[in-house]
């Protein structure tokens, strides 16, 4: 179990048993922990807290906040950083932020911009005007019942295909969380109920080889661990399987990513240890 | 909780299961008469324009308006798109927010 924190703290900075590696601001960082200690009943182990996740507003509308000061939740999964496209319907200016109303057609929500009296002007930002199409980048915050989205970034939409990609994108997102990724033996499924268009390439490359045969993993089983299941089913081996540092060679992925996609497939009993702790088959039933 | 409004994105065989709403229809601008126009998005649209609404004949327009009982579309809003615009993406856009409601609109 050691094993697993080696990449984080290779990172710079050290990690707690709660499953929190820090917060997306210094402030968010007590609410984070409590996320990943209280609402995983079950231990569910939460891999790259820090996510950036295109979505809609409506989703934003719609997400949960599980108690006060809580990252929202949408299809289950936190929400630390958000991306949204849409236009501006209305801009107030105000002492210390900018408020605008985004409409994506989906639904409308605030998005606040500091205001940086200090920059020099050719660091200004680009500030929105009613009617843009402006791309979003920040992070949903609630307070007193009214949801805003804090923004980091905004650039305005030049190229309106972005448009149609960040929707495109979202529902993929949306998909890849309610349905579990594409691809392996679940891929042929999935294209025959029309989804063929939202074949990714991110979502598809990590599930190796294509048509690798094999049952459906859960949704919930991260692309790494989908990887190193699909290694062992396609590999030849004797009864023992496979040996950590075999697959974490040949995969080509640091030892410790692997030891954390064992550690994932064992706790679904999706494979099971032979000689060692540390040599893995698949469990055939 | 802010107003949950949406505005669902159709082409021209949603029209009427859209009468009396509001709708986004992405296209491209095949002609220009008047105070009417015609739009191709998947099949032909005809617009019904607003002194504000510039139609580009060859550019993509996004028209933000109300679907009228015979199919004619009254502009609310038109925001011209050039001429680089991908329609096969607005076009599975559209399918994908009625095949997956439930990210993009309130019934």
């Amino acid at each position: 179990m050691s094993m697993y924190y080696y990449g984080y703290n290779a990172g710079g900075y050290t990690t707690t048993s709660y499953g929190a590696q820090g917060g997306a601001d210094g402030g968010g960082f007590l609410g984070g922990s409590q996320a990943g200690s209280q609402d995983t009943p079950g231990g569910t182990k939460r891999y790259g807290q820090d996510t950036l996740r295109p979505v809609t507003i409506k989703q934003l509308l719609d997400a949960v906040f599980p108690y006060p000061d809580a990252e929202a939740k949408v299809d289950g999964t936190s929400l630390t950083q958000v991306d949204l496209v849409g236009r501006v319907s209305t801009v107030s200016a105000q002492a210390t932020n900018t408020t605008y109303k985004i409409d994506d057609g989906t639904g409308v929500i605030e998005v606040k911009q500091w205001v940086d009296g200090d920059a020099p002007p050719e660091l200004q930002k680009y500030t929105p005007k009613e009617g843009d199409y402006v791309h979003v980048w920040g992070k949903l915050k609630e307070f007193n019942n009214r949801r805003h989205v804090g923004s980091h970034v905004i650039h305005p939409i030049t190229d309106f295909n972005e448009i149609s990609y960040h929707l495109l994108h979202a529902t993929a997102v949306h998909l890849y969380f309610t349905r579990g990724p594409l691809g392996g033996a679940n891929g042929a499924a999935v294209k025959s109920e029309g989804q063929g268009m939202f074949v990714d390439g991110g979502y598809g490359a990590t599930n190796g080889a294509p048509g690798a045969v094999g049952k459906k993993l859960p949704p919930r089983i991260s692309p790494i661990a989908r990887k190193v299941y699909e290694f062992l089913q396609s590999t030849p081996q004797n009864n023992e399987g496979l040996h950590v540092h075999n697959i974490s060679h040949q995969l080509n992925i640091p030892a410790n990513e692997v030891f954390k996609a064992g550690d994932e497939l064992l706790g679904e009993g999706l494979i099971y240890t032979t000689l060692d702790d540390e040599t893995w088959a698949v469990l055939e039933y | 909780m802010a107003e949950q409004i949406s505005t669902p994105r159709i082409t021209s065989q949603y029209l009427d299961a859209f009468t009396g709403k509001t709708v986004i229809i992405t296209g491209k601008v095949t002609q220009t008469r008047g105070d009417t126009a015609l739009i191709d998005s998947e099949g032909v649209v005809t617009v019904l324009l607003n002194r504000d609404s510039h139609l580009k004949p060859g550019n993509a327009v996004e028209i933000v308006g109300k679907v009228n009982q015979d199919l004619t579309v009254k502009v609310l809003m038109a925001t011209d798109m050039g001429t680089n615009l991908d329609y096969a993406a607005v076009n599975a856009v559209v399918d994908a927010t009625h095949r997956y409601k439930e990210i993009f609109y309130t019934e």
